[in-house]
């Protein structure tokens, strides 16, 4: 076990507040157990650093299961390092090499303002479901569940489309920082459904306005987002968005 | 000690509930928007609470630690969801659904919530269904369903291994659409650190805002508790690396009981620990002991071997051994008990020797290759990425890792505490799953609990109670402050000076749980834990370091806060359990076991809600609440 | 309903308007292609001449046509400007690591990364083109005679250019930034429009890389076919 383990030399970007000037700091880990994710590397660092006296590097974190979307940033240039479909908790050091030098910074977008160290603030997506991704039902009774059957392709498609985590790797790895994405899989998803029918007009027309207010920049097909997805969603969702634009254009629901 | 009144409505069980509402007084329309409701916790009960409470009028402010309510860790259940709608025609009712989940609590819970639970389970999935939830379908466009732990029904809806992300997603879209609508207010990234109490009755909160560590107080007309478990006690667990029991502790410190703190559930099959800089146990789900046998060398020179060059005749498969007539489907906590005796006789195998093999060479062979990465593809290949083993070629290294409590804030039938105005719902409070808890039951309750409970008994709390307003300049507010202020302002001159980092404290701790408050537990380990606890709450009182200061984002400050009170809430779970002389559920002491080695419970002396009041000292005082079962017979389980 | 300014300034609808405006140059730009085609023929230019004096035949309706063609490229390049500088405000402070392509299903490329680059070029590139064939004709001396008409010598204004390897270059050069502007551009558009299925994509994005070549190679080999050839 003792021989696996790796030295690696970190660049890390140390900003200590939202308005403070940023910068690069160097680290140089030792011992890395190849085993370990990404974050767990980073504690490592921060409790040497906590003892140093000196203040840890920040990063949001939850699940530390690729799942409630918490983690991220970018590594060598990519949203959540270089393996596709991860998360940076379910990244492992195993996939670097001895003696690496890896650039770690935060996501980057004008809509995505930095807190601190790794930490940003993604609000703007919230508002941006605020705007419209969700069905207009009350909580009460509902007729049952099996009365309105949904075929098992589009339910299955309507999956893949939900499947988004909200962490932002597609606005981080977009040249242009557009959340083009996460609003279209949530526009895709409830305008597959029957029950996101009705007012799927609405949904596309307010979700796509509320991320041009958020600051955001627009979608140029590039796709990069998709390959940065841990979830692998696919840029068919931002196609059936601008269905869904292009159809509230003209009609009125 | 007094006794506990869980004021459960008279009539026949299922009539219970139906009383329960009609009774109900109402709170008139025009006036809903002058009550102000606090939700904290945005995971399933608390999304959904919200997101009702929102619906209905009222003005609800809705608090989460995360940077967004989406990210609540309800988001990591993968299972599924129970409920009875019986669309497999295998026979499943509302009964048979309350039973289960009783008898699979080991009679440790109260007849008139569970049977509640089962009679709501139906609503839960024609609001998720309606709400656009993608739950799994068949080809012909009707739900799909699956039996899940052990259930001789298949009651559970799923969505792929998302379960819980998709209902949470659901609940969470509902939530913004009253953020929409004026209704709800979000406060991301704030952490409740205490309860404002006026006039013995809960009247707001005060919480620290985690970026610029301000300090601000909110009231309202009732505070509704949804911030989930506290298995993040024993450090390394299922949950999330920010889930914590601080909000609950600080409401017990003001006064709530605490209910049945020792029923902590211990998952089976989790990836091992590789290190000690592990952060987390990641969970799979306990569908893979269906085809896969656990075994370990049956001699410990073997251990180092590679497992395929193990012969048969050297392998303890002892789940099979011991259990013949259920073999590896034992429940989870027979399972993880004999995992960590097997391990606890040096016979474990990885790194650590903290793990067991579970091994699919058998299925593979019989059942053929695609078989098996059908029925578990996703979880092979989530267990390959983690450890870099391949499942199919070598046998998976398993170990049980803490992952769900039981146990929480005690409260009455409508899910309100002994504090009026303090109400707790989901996995805070200790309601419905008795000792043990059913798989695919978790998000059922969150959601039982924020869509179809709170939202109606919270009504009736404010329409016959007289709420008079107050602000948040109440001398009460003050003191709370105060206190919350000393304690951040403590830590952190402590932590100045301090040698042992937080997480160097917290990881002792949780070695001290899991080693005698977890599994499996002794009088003499339990007394000892008491002692070691104690120890280590006055070391990181004297001794822990911290970084920074507390005017901006420091995630150490917010866990050294957290684990201040693990550590007071771990000496709690020790007595709770050192207190309950049998072995029940999640719950198991060596002392009492049946001669087969089962959990033998007491049923004449401890047939009761164990609700435990704060002492400062430690002196914590029981309150008891009888459980009385009028419906359903106790038995006793065997998987011999 | 969407009132169409709002539309048409939204992320989606200011990428509809790239996208119709980018498809209607691309039909253009096939049909110029197809009438310079003509140039290949070693007849001395006579099949050019005569082409090109189809066009004059058209009157004042040419103007209605070539104003019409100048509205689309304004309009298609005023928003692309709009967007790419929106764009650059939707992330102010840069990666120090520039963004590294995950591969897959990304088509992260020099063509897509620079649109607005090779777009801008393009621009440039299309003030002197048309200033030099479409002002520099109305003021051509030499004239040829088609079926007994007199008419302007626009081969000779052709040949002239070619026949200077600065121009040839420039030309050459231009087409280059033509292609890449297209590799992406075509399958770009199609997929604004949300115009395709998704087990399309991939085949669309091919046929955008076939379009390009084919519009690129056929207008690049002009300048050196007549350099070379004659």
């Amino acid at each position: 076990m003792a021989d696996d383990m790796m030295t690696i030399h970190l660049k890390v970007w140390r900003q200590a507040g939202p308005d403070k000037q940023g910068r690069f700091e160097n680290y140089t880990v030792e011992k890395v157990n190849p085993h370990m994710s990404f974050l767990e590397m980073l504690d490592v660092v921060n409790e040497t650093l906590i003892h140093d006296g000196e203040e840890p590097i920040e990063f949001d974190s939850d699940c530390r299961e690729g799942i409630c979307g918490t983690c991220g940033f970018v590594i060598n240039g990519q949203a959540h390092g270089e393996e596709r479909g991860t998360t940076v908790c379910q990244l492992h050091m195993r996939s670097f090499s001895d003696g690496e030098t890896i650039v770690v910074e935060p996501w980057r977008a004008r809509a995505f303002p930095v807190i601190k160290d790794l930490v940003v603030d993604r609000d703007s997506f919230d508002r941006i479901i605020a705007a419209g991704g969700y069905v207009s039902v009350g909580t009460g009774p509902k007729p049952d569940a099996n009365s309105v059957k949904i075929g098992k392709d589009v339910s299955d498609k309507a999956f893949d489309a939900a499947a988004c985590i909200g962490c932002g790797a597609c606005v981080a790895a977009c040249p242009n920082a557009s959340a083009a994405l996460f609003t279209g899989a949530k526009v895709s998803q409830l305008a597959m459904l029957p029950q996101g029918k009705p007012e799927r007009g609405r949904r596309a027309r307010r979700m796509v306005h509320q991320m041009q207010e958020e600051g955001f920049g627009n979608c140029s097909n590039i796709g990069e987002c998709e390959a940065a997805c841990p979830k692998e969603i696919s840029i068919q969702n931002i196609a059936k968005m601008k269905r869904e634009y292009l159809r509230a254009i003209f009609t009125d629901s | 000690m007094t006794k506990l009144d869980a004021r459960s409505p008279d009539g026949p069980l299922h009539k219970k509930w139906d009383n329960r509402l009609e009774e109900m007084k109402l709170v008139a329309p025009n006036n809903k928007k002058k009550h102000e409701i606090i939700v904290v916790g945005t995971g399933l009960a608390g999304g959904s609470a919200a997101a009702t409470l929102g619906e209905l009028g009222y003005s609800v402010k809705s608090f989460c630690i995360q940077d967004s309510p989406r990210r609540a860790h309800s988001i990591a259940a993968q299972g599924g969801i129970n409920a009875t709608k019986n669309y497999p025609n295998d026979g499943d009712s509302i009964w048979r659904l309350f039973y289960d989940t009783i008898k699979g609590g080991d009679f440790r819970s109260r007849e008139s919530n569970t049977y509640r639970l089962a009679q709501v389970s139906n609503n839960i999935i024609d609001q998720a269904v309606a709400q656009g939830v993608p739950f799994a379908r068949e080809y012909g466009g009707e739900l799909a369903n699956r039996s899940f732990g052990g259930a001789q029904v298949s009651r559970t809806f799923y969505a792929r291994g998302q379960t819980g992300q998709q209902l949470l997603l659901g609940a969470y879209q509902a939530l913004l659409r009253q953020v929409d609508r004026g209704k709800v207010e979000i406060f991301a990234r704030r952490e409740m650190l205490d309860l404002v109490k006026i006039d013995g009755v809960a009247r707001g909160i005060i919480t620290r805002n985690l970026v610029t560590g301000e300090i601000e107080r909110h009231a309202a007309d009732a505070v509704v508790l949804c911030t989930g478990g506290y298995g993040r006690t024993y450090f390394l667990s299922t949950n999330a690396f920010n889930s914590n029991a601080t909000a609950a502790w600080r409401c017990h410190k003001r006064g709530a009981y605490f209910a049945n703190p020792c029923y902590v559930q211990i998952h089976p099959t989790c990836i091992p620990q590789s290190g000690d800089y592990q952060s987390k146990l990641t969970l799979m789900s306990e569908s893979l002991r269906n085809d896969g046998r656990v075994w370990v060398p049956k001699d410990k020179k073997d251990i180092g071997k590679p497992p395929q060059d193990i012969p048969e005749s050297d392998r303890d498969y002892y789940l099979e051994r011991k259990y013949p007539a259920f073999g590896n489907l034992v429940p989870r906590d027979v399972a993880s008990r004999n995992a960590k005796y097997v391990c606890d006789e040096g016979r474990g195998v990885g790194a650590t020797g903290r793990a067991v093999y579970l091994d699919f060479r058998d299925a593979i062979k019989e059942q053929g290759r695609d078989v098996i990465e059908d029925k578990y593809g996703n979880l092979f290949h989530m267990y390959h990425k983690i450890t870099d083993e391949d499942p199919y070629e070598v046998p998976m290294r398993i170990y049980p890792a803490v992952h769900y409590t039981m146990g929480g804030l005690w409260v009455d039938y409508e899910l309100m505490s002994n504090i009026p105005g303090l109400f707790v719902a989901g996995e805070a409070n200790f309601s419905d799953h008795g000792a043990n808890r059913l798989g695919a039951s978790a998000l059922m309750q969150g959601l039982a609990d924020g869509y179809f409970i709170v939202p109606f008994t919270v009504g009736n709390f404010i329409a016959n109670y007289d709420i008079k307003k107050v602000s948040t300049d109440h001398k009460a507010f003050d003191a709370a402050e105060t206190e919350v202020r000393d304690q951040i302002d403590k830590m952190l001159s402590v932590g100045k000076e301090g040698s042992r980092t937080v997480i160097e404290i917290y990881r002792d701790l949780g070695k001290v749980m899991y080693d005698k408050v977890g599994m499996s537990r002794t009088e003499e380990g339990l007394k000892e834990a008491r002692e070691e606890i104690v120890a280590l709450r006055e070391e990181f009182w004297n001794g822990v370091k911290i970084p920074g200061s507390s005017d901006n984002y420091n995630k150490m400050l917010e866990l050294a806060g957290r684990v201040a009170d693990f550590l007071e809430l771990a000496e709690l779970m020790a007595i709770d359990a050192l207190e309950r002389e049998e072995s029940c559920g999640g719950h198991f002491r060596e002392e009492y076991q049946s001669d087969e080695g089962e959990a033998l419970r007491v049923d004449d002396e401890f047939s009761y809600v164990a609700a435990w009041e704060y002492d400062e000292d430690g002196d914590y005082e029981v309150h008891k609440e009888e459980l009385e079962f009028e419906n359903v017979e106790l038995s006793t389980r065997s998987y011999k | 309903m969407i009132p169409l300014k709002r539309a048409l300034s939204s992320p989606t609808g200011r990428k509809f308007v790239m996208s119709i405006s980018g498809i209607a140059l691309v039909l253009f730009v096939i049909v110029h292609l197809l009438g310079n085609l003509t140039l290949y023929v070693p007849d001395g230019g006579e099949t050019f001449n005569r082409y090109a004096a189809g066009f004059e035949a058209m009157g004042p309706f040419l103007y209605v046509i070539e104003l019409g063609l100048l509205a689309v490229i304004v309009i298609h390049m005023t928003w692309g400007i709009a967007t790419a500088l929106k764009n650059r405000k939707a992330r102010p402070e840069k990666y120090a690591e520039s963004v590294d392509s995950k591969g897959g299903p990304s088509n992260l490329s020099l063509a897509s990364k620079n649109m607005i680059v090779t777009g801008v070029a393009l621009g440039i590139f299309l003030v002197v083109h048309i200033w030099h064939f479409r002002i520099r004709k109305v003021y051509v001396a030499e004239t040829t005679e088609i079926d007994g008409n007199e008419h302007a010598d626009l081969y000779a204004l052709v040949h002239a250019a070619f026949s200077d390897p600065l121009w040839v270059a420039f030309y050459v050069g231009a087409m280059l930034f033509f292609g890449f502007h297209l590799r992406h551009g075509f399958w770009s558009a199609l997929q604004s429009l949300g115009a395709m299925k998704p087990e399309w994509s991939k085949g669309i994005y091919a046929l955008g890389f076939f379009v390009a070549l084919v519009l690129t190679v056929g207008f690049m080999g002009i300048p050196l076919y007549i350099y070379f050839v004659g």
